[in-house]
């Protein structure tokens, strides 16, 4: 009995350490409890403080712009399909753009006329061109050079985002800062304005960044981000892909001095990258590198120098995808296990395109009747495959994978040179457009563009960037600016069943756009292009 | 927080066992006599003179049973004879205000419990998942899934994983009770877990007893459904109109492949895809308890194995449950009670091809769907027999619960943990995809712990008077993990495993994208939250007339801002006795009760993005392509402009509710009629703004959406004939109306649109659609109206009649109009029992009416061009949809080339009443244990020898054109992808010793 109370008493000491223990649970710093750091995430606490937040901020810059210019296939459907060369198997979408009804009503239409996700590339350089600096004071190996160049790539980013969707939309709203957490309203901005502030952007940031990153440029010598030359090029953008934006700027916008010059200061310093810091050169590719994948040279199966403005998806970094490239439209049987391919060229615009007998893209042998195969397979059938540009997982020409890995090739030296031959020929002068267009074409083959030839120069080398470019998404652009520069009164178009010079339909705002009604639901500043009200 | 995590559990053991280890080197004698005693009473004393239910969850069971078991439980004995599998089943349509979704046949497959009314958004996968009730489980509130894995999703049909069901541990015949909790204040008790209600289970428990054993068992099948089975000329049939009426040489052209050739056997041929297809199939359970032990100490042990069948496609889940519950009580003042609920979930999933597409995100050349014909079809099947699915849930939960009783004092301290893993190992040989051969492996858990420790104490003011106080604290911990990898193009069919080089010499060594490997993508997430709960409650009693309640808490959330974490509600509870106050020598009223509640609880994000402010997250995808990870192979972040922005100043959302119960017994307790108001309002929700598209975000989240449910409940139970000796019907209604409304959006907005396809309005259920108005059909041009254009493309011949509300001649989304409601009005059930000797028979019908949705499967169906020419995830034709319903509607012809997409979703012709009651399940039983037989032949042994037949769904009384009207998802769109809900037939004995 004794024990029992004494046992009682031992246990009262427990429920005592209990609630002691009650108590001091309550005393726990509650605040502490509740601070659980995310790892999912970064915050305005962690971004902006060192290197590596500059270089991942940096690069999600150029994921933006890559995902704006390729989601949905973008840069294919607005640029290779209307009045293009290519004919559609079955998807009702695909026809309609072809067809020229871009306000057609399905959700691949509606989600590439939406303009989202140019902006957020836009922001998000705005972001870094503001915010990048902090870094500078908390991180000594972030130098101010490494700043400068981060900066001015951000802009040059931003520039092309803005050309690319003038291009597309004409007058666009004209963001210049991120309004950070300050969701503004903003209308569109006439086209003249925003280009004049491409340009701008893009003559500053070209005279910060270097023609090399990460190598002996003695603009910015050594590793950049701890890496060299041959792991750069092709991923970001140099001096030179600032002149190619700006050459296309000028082109637009019908300045074709500015497109001479700028075309020019690109081909003359091709030299910068050519065989230098290890890497593999940037120069003209042949047939192999443009349609075999080449390992040295070919800017769509790899990041090579030879990529001078465009945005690689590599295999080795796990970013093959299905969409977001051309293949997906234009593959099929027997490159990929697909009975039909989306899109393709007809046999007789191939006819009607590829008129050199010696063009090794595609001619037919007078004597043998064979065809050659680098641009077209099964040129006999109804439905030829383009098969120009076709890497499969991981690099290959053909395979089961329907994962591509090709990269958006927004322009590489034959696209330059082609475009300072158009540039030469509007000023008329005639012998260098002449060497620079046959500089091009003789790549494919042993054709020339005579000077005494009686063909139209201009036309010539229209036709010339028809076939080099084919599947490239310039065709349309191409197509502006040709008839921007021919000025002809022929029907260019036909709305209502009112036909319409070219004149008086990009007067009418035809030859931009319409925006997606997501857009204009969200802001009621925007309103619809006025050719698609 | 490891750390600290580790500290309490240290302070935990230490205030328990510490003082007595210190005791003990005073004097280990008394010690180890004193372990004696506790050994000997135990074992001895089989008539303990004090109860020791060690019950710290029954206390709160009891309050709530306070108007008799029947008010919100289930009827667990009926529930007990029906083949269910999980939770969600046993509920549906018998718990009053509770409305469950099924949309799937498929076993184990998720299902969604709304508990009065939506109190948020329910567009996306991700939604519902926001608006499921807490369960708890003895007192463990279990953890969910999380749907942070969406996030790396390009399609939401199932969450990666084994998306199992996870409510399907429990097995029905260890369940001792199931009550919905909407009570304000009992809500409140609960805390933020159960801002959206909470369902309360409660196993059976160890308790004393001689002995009590229990043996269960059930065998049956699930039926095979009678198809009516098509072939290619049933297809060709139905385009053929389209055709003649609108087809052009190149429409012609482009006719689709397959059909092309009359004399192809493998859409030409015999259509009997359903003998392999559907199969009648076994399901079976068998189940122990053992119960047993003195007052105490006294223990439960229940293991049970099921499996649960469907239907079609080969489709089963295994279940493996044990339970293991031990009460002690060493002093008169202690109690120690603990349960331990493990459970194993093996699924063998469907193979159906969007399922797999959308595991894989590959989608091949769909232009040959499977054929009809079973000697084809049977090929695939082969080929689908080397895939691998592993799908496995492992779960263990379970409390530990200190209770000490010091005078008028009681001290409950109590452990709760739930841990569940998914595991899923899926293989999809080259054979099935065009070559190329997919693997895929995930593993993720979450995980909860919770610690609670509170205190009360009576005091007896005087013999009317009394106040209860109650202080308690709680803090809880939750981590969600997963590991997934995807894999593209292994060497061989053979390897099924994704491996990387080993050797550290190598220059390939664990590269996961070396050459002649699979293709590999991995993802990683965890996160992980907090909530940290202190409350003090009062409860006064006024004789048996009057008890008012009242409790205020203050939680605090790791998953909000750091400026507004912490939130301190009240609530608020009165119950008045009329029967003691006005009716005491009342014959009519044996009980009436008026009982009003007022309480408000933290609702706390699941996700923890909205704690960070402003941030940075790694979004360089699009719509098609949702994870690209960064840039030139390296990773980047940016601000997340496709998910939304999300800034500071969001505030943690809260729920009120305020409730209104009269409940009433009459007619000597044969009627009881409960009769409830409720009014609930869930605030300061948070919602993905639109904003301007040019700032590059899609949205922007901000705080201020309320959304108001109010409605009625009504329950009846009667016992209509009570004849012990011969016939007796007891029966149970339940009703739920439900009246949703949104009430705020954020910054005084009284409309948005949101994600592009859906609107919400202020004044309206958050539940509506968003349509264009049909009607008709544009015969010629002529008809035409002039210059009318629908979203800017002028309209022809063939086009549907849209309704021009604005009459601007333009149809765009201005004329869309907010229609329906993907909620039902009313939810329930009708419960019968009648027994006749020792005969019973029970018949549960349940319904729920008034929900629309929109019948894509026939949106599709019709639109075939586009369907066909898009090679995409809608583009799949299942073999499955070779077939017909009777009661399919018949669509107007419109041209499917047209640009203005005629057979789009978002317009009225689909939308279609899915109202449905339904024959759950009827069965026939007879208790042997009541006869002579048993008697004499056991003695008293058996107090239960119940054999009994199950039929569960049996028919369906519905307008709806589909299948099945509960086979819609949970965003109202019936898609006719899954599988049905069988007919099961089972026969049973229940045997209780």
């Amino acid at each position: 009995m004794k024990n029992m109370i004494n046992k009682r008493n031992g246990f009262y000491q427990i429920t005592i350490g209990m609630m002691l223990f009650l108590i001091g649970l309550g005393n726990f710093s509650c605040k502490k409890i509740d601070d659980v750091q995310s790892t999912r995430l970064a915050t305005e606490e962690t971004n902006w403080k060192t290197l590596e937040d500059a270089k991942a901020n940096l690069l999600s810059v150029y994921g933006l712009i890559r995902s704006a210019t390729v989601s949905d296939n973008t840069h294919w459907l607005m640029g290779d399909l209307r009045q293009g060369d290519f004919a559609i198997t079955n998807r009702a979408d695909l026809k309609a753009i072809v067809n020229g009804q871009l306000n057609a009503s399905y959700p691949v239409i509606n989600r590439i006329t939406n303009w989202r996700r140019f902006y957020a590339a836009v922001n998000a350089a705005s972001l870094f061109i503001e915010r990048s600096k902090e870094i500078r004071a908390l991180d000594p190996r972030y130098t101010q050079l490494n700043n400068d160049v981060d900066v001015a790539q951000a802009r040059m980013i931003r520039a092309f985002a803005y050309f690319y969707m003038v291009r597309i939309w004409g007058d666009v709203p004209l963001l210049t800062s991120s309004h950070d957490g300050d969701f503004v309203k903003v209308g569109r901005t006439s086209k003249d304005k925003v280009l004049a502030f491409c340009t701008n952007e893009l003559l500053a940031a070209a005279q910060v960044v270097p023609f090399r990153y990460g190598g002996t440029d003695p603009i910015m010598p050594g590793l950049y981000y701890g890496a060299n030359w041959p792991s750069w090029n092709g991923i970001v953008f140099t001096r030179l892909s600032a002149y190619i934006i700006l050459a296309h700027i000028a082109a637009w916008q019908g300045n074709y001095i500015d497109a001479a010059n700028y075309s020019k200061f690109v081909l003359d310093n091709q030299s910068t990258q050519y065989f230098v810091d290890g890497a593999n050169p940037l120069d003209y590719i042949d047939m192999a590198a443009l349609t075999e994948n080449q390992n040295n040279y070919s800017p769509f199966a790899y990041k090579r120098a030879t990529l001078m403005v465009g945005f690689p998806f590599e295999a080795g970094n796990g970013l093959s995808t299905s969409n977001g490239h051309i293949e997906q439209l234009t593959l099929a049987a027997p490159y990929i296990p697909k009975v039909q391919p989306e899109m393709f060229v007809t046999k007789d615009s191939i006819l009607k395109i590829f008129t050199d007998p010696k063009d090794l893209r595609f001619s037919i042998d007078p004597i043998s009747g064979l065809y050659r195969k680098n641009y077209f397979t099964n040129f006999e059938s109804e439905q030829p495959i383009f098969s120009k540009i076709k890497v499969i997982y991981p690099s290959n020409t053909s395979g089961n994978v329907t994962l591509f890995s090709s990269s958006m090739v927004f322009s590489r030296m034959e696209e330059i040179t082609l475009l300072r031959a158009e540039a030469l020929a509007v000023l008329g002068q005639r012998e260098a457009a002449i060497n620079a267009l046959n500089k091009a074409a003789n790549l494919r083959g042993p054709i020339v563009y005579l000077s005494a030839s009686s063909k139209d120069l201009i036309d010539a080398i229209f036709e010339e960037r028809r076939r080099e470019l084919m599947g490239e998404g310039w065709r349309w652009y191409d197509i502006v600016r040709y008839n921007r520069i021919k000025n002809s009164n022929g029907v260019f178009a036909t709305k209502n069943g009112v036909p319409m010079t070219f004149k008086q339909f990009e007067t009418a705002g035809g030859i931009y756009w319409p925006v997606s009604q997501d857009v204009i639901n969200a802001n009621s500043l925007i309103t619809q292009n006025p050719y698609w009200q | 927080m490891t750390k600290i995590f580790t500290c309490i559990c240290c302070f935990f053991l230490v205030a328990v066992f510490g003082p007595k280890s210190v005791r003990a080197n005073r004097s280990d004698d008394r010690v180890a006599k004193a372990f004696l005693a506790f050994q000997q009473d135990t074992s001895k004393k089989v008539k303990a003179t004090y109860s020791s239910t060690a019950d710290t969850i029954g206390q709160m069971i009891r309050t709530l049973q306070k108007f008799k078991t029947n008010r919100d439980t289930i009827n667990v004995r009926s529930s007990a004879a029906v083949p269910n599998l999980s939770l969600q089943q046993v509920i549906k349509g018998n718990l009053a205000g509770v409305y469950v979704q099924e949309p799937n046949g498929e076993p184990g497959t998720e299902q969604s419990m709304i508990v009065q009314g939506a109190s948020g958004l329910l567009f996306s996968k991700k939604d519902i998942y926001a608006l499921q009730p807490a369960v708890y489980l003895n007192g463990v509130p279990l953890v969910q899934d999380n749907p942070f894995a969406f996030d790396i999703q390009k399609y939401d049909y199932n969450r990666v994983g084994p998306a199992t069901n996870l409510l399907s541990q429990i097995s029905m015949d260890n369940i001792q009770s199931i009550v919905v909790v909407k009570d304000p204040y009992e809500l409140a008790k609960l805390g933020p877990n159960a801002a959206n209600g909470a369902i309360y289970i409660t196993t059976k428990n160890a308790r004393a007893g001689v002995r009590d054993i229990s043996l269960n068992s059930y065998f049956g099948y699930v039926a095979a459904p009678s198809v009516n089975t098509v072939n290619g000329v049933y297809e060709n049939n139905f385009r053929k109109p389209f055709y003649q009426k609108y087809a052009t040489a190149s429409n012609y052209a482009s006719y689709a492949s397959y059909l092309r050739d009359s004399t192809n056997t493998a859409y030409y041929g015999p259509s009997n895809w359903n003998d392999l297809y559907y199969q009648s199939t076994p399901t079976f359970s068998a189940d122990l308890g053992i119960t047993g032990g003195s007052d105490r100490a006294n223990f439960r042990f229940f293991g049970s194995g099921t499996k649960n069948a469907g239907n079609a496609d080969d489709t089963n889940i295994d279940r493996y449950n044990l339970f293991f519950g031990i009460n002690m009580a060493p002093f008169k003042w202690l109690t120690v009670s603990s349960t331990v609920n493990t459970a194993r979930l093996d699924r063998n999933r469907n193979k159906s091809l969007r399922d797999r597409f959308a595991e894989t995100r590959y989608i091949p050349d769909l232009s040959s769907p499977l054929s009809p014909n079973a000697s084809i079809y049977s090929g695939y099947l082969q080929e689908s027999a080397r895939n691998v699915d592993d799908n496995r849930s492992n779960i263990l939960n379970g409390n530990l619960n200190l209770s000490a009783k010091i005078n008028k004092i009681v001290i409950s301290t109590s452990l709760a943990f739930d841990y569940n893993e998914g595991i899923r190992d899926y293989f999809t040989p080259s054979t099935l995809m065009d070559g190329v051969s997919y693997v895929s492996n995930y593993f993720g858990y979450s995980q909860r712990l919770l610690l609670n420790n509170f205190a009360t104490y009576k005091y007896e003011i005087n013999a009317k008077n009394a106040i209860d106080f109650e202080i308690g604290q709680s803090f809880q911990g939750d981590t969600y993990k997963y590991n997934y990898a995807r894999a593209y193009n292994g060497p061989n069919d053979y390897v099924k495993l994704n491996i990387v080089d080993g050797n550290a010499g190598s220059d390939d060594y664990l590269n996961t994208l070396a050459a002649n490997g699979f293709y590999v993508f991995r993802y990683i997430d965890k996160e992980r939250n907090n909530l940290f709960s202190l409350y003090a409650s009062a409860k006064y009693k006024y004789k048996d007339l009057l008890t008012l309640s009242a409790l205020v808490r203050r939680d605090g959330s790791s998953n909000g801002q750091p400026n507004s974490r912490w939130v301190t509600t009240p609530a608020f509870n009165a119950d008045w006795n009329l029967k003691e106050q006005f009716l005491k020598d009342n014959g009519i009223f044996d009980k009436l009760h008026l009982s009003a509640g007022w309480g408000r609880t933290l609702r706390i994000f699941q996700d923890d993005r909205f704690a960070a402010g402003p941030q940075y997250r790694s979004e360089n995808g699009w719509f098609e392509e949702p994870t690209i990870p960064g840039y030139g192979g390296r990773l980047g972040i940016n601000r997340p402009y496709d998910s939304g922005f999300i800034g500071y100043n969001i505030s943690l959302p809260y729920a009120e509710r305020t409730n209104l119960t009269i409940d009433a017994t009459t007619l000597k307790g044969r009627l009881n009629a409960a009769l409830t108001l409720y009014n609930r309002n869930d605030k300061n929700q948070v919602i993905g703004m639109p904003v301007p598209l040019e700032t590059g975000y899609s949205a922007n989240y901000q705080s201020g959406m309320d959304i108001n449910n109010k409605g009625v409940e009504l329950l009846l139970n009667g016992l209509v004939i009570d004849q012990p000796k011969s016939l007796s019907w007891s029966t149970g209604l339940n009703i739920n109306y439900n009246q949703n409304e949104l009430k705020a959006l954020p910054n005084g907005v009284k409309e948005l649109i949101y994600n592009n396809d859906n609107k919400l309005v202020v004044g309206k259920p958050v539940g509506s659609y968003w349509l264009y108005a049909n009607n008709g059909i544009y015969n010629t041009n002529a008809e035409v109206p002039a210059g009318m254009t629908f979203n800017g493309i002028p309209m022809k011949a063939g086009d549907p009649r849209w309704v021009d509300y604005n009459g601007d001649n333009k149809i765009d989304s201005k004329d869309k109009i907010l229609t329906g409601n993907r909620q039902p009005k009313f939810v329930g059930g009708w419960n019968n029992t009648l027994s006749y000797k020792n005969f019973d028979l029970n018949f549960n019908f349940i319904f729920a009416l008034g929900q629309k949705s929109i019948n894509q499967y026939e949106a599709t169906k019709y639109g075939f061009v586009n369907r066909e020419a898009g090679n995409d995830i809608n583009s799949v034709k299942e073999v499955s949809s070779w077939q017909t319903f009777s009661n399919e509607k018949s669509y107007p012809i419109y041209n499917p080339w047209s640009d203005v997409d005629a057979y789009r979703t978002d317009q009225d012709l689909f939308l279609e009443n899915s109202s449905y009651v339904k024959l759950r399940s009827v069965t026939l039983g007879y208790d042997f244990g009541k006869t002579v037989l048993f008697n004499k032949a056991t003695g008293k042994g058996v107090r239960r020898a119940y054999l009994y037949a199950t039929a569960m769904n049996l028919f369906t009384i519905t307008k709806f054109s589909g299948v099945d009207p509960e086979l819609v998802n949970y965003n109202g769109y019936y898609d006719g992808a899954n599988l049905t809900i069988p007919r099961t037939f089972v026969l049973g004995f229940k045997l209780d010793l």
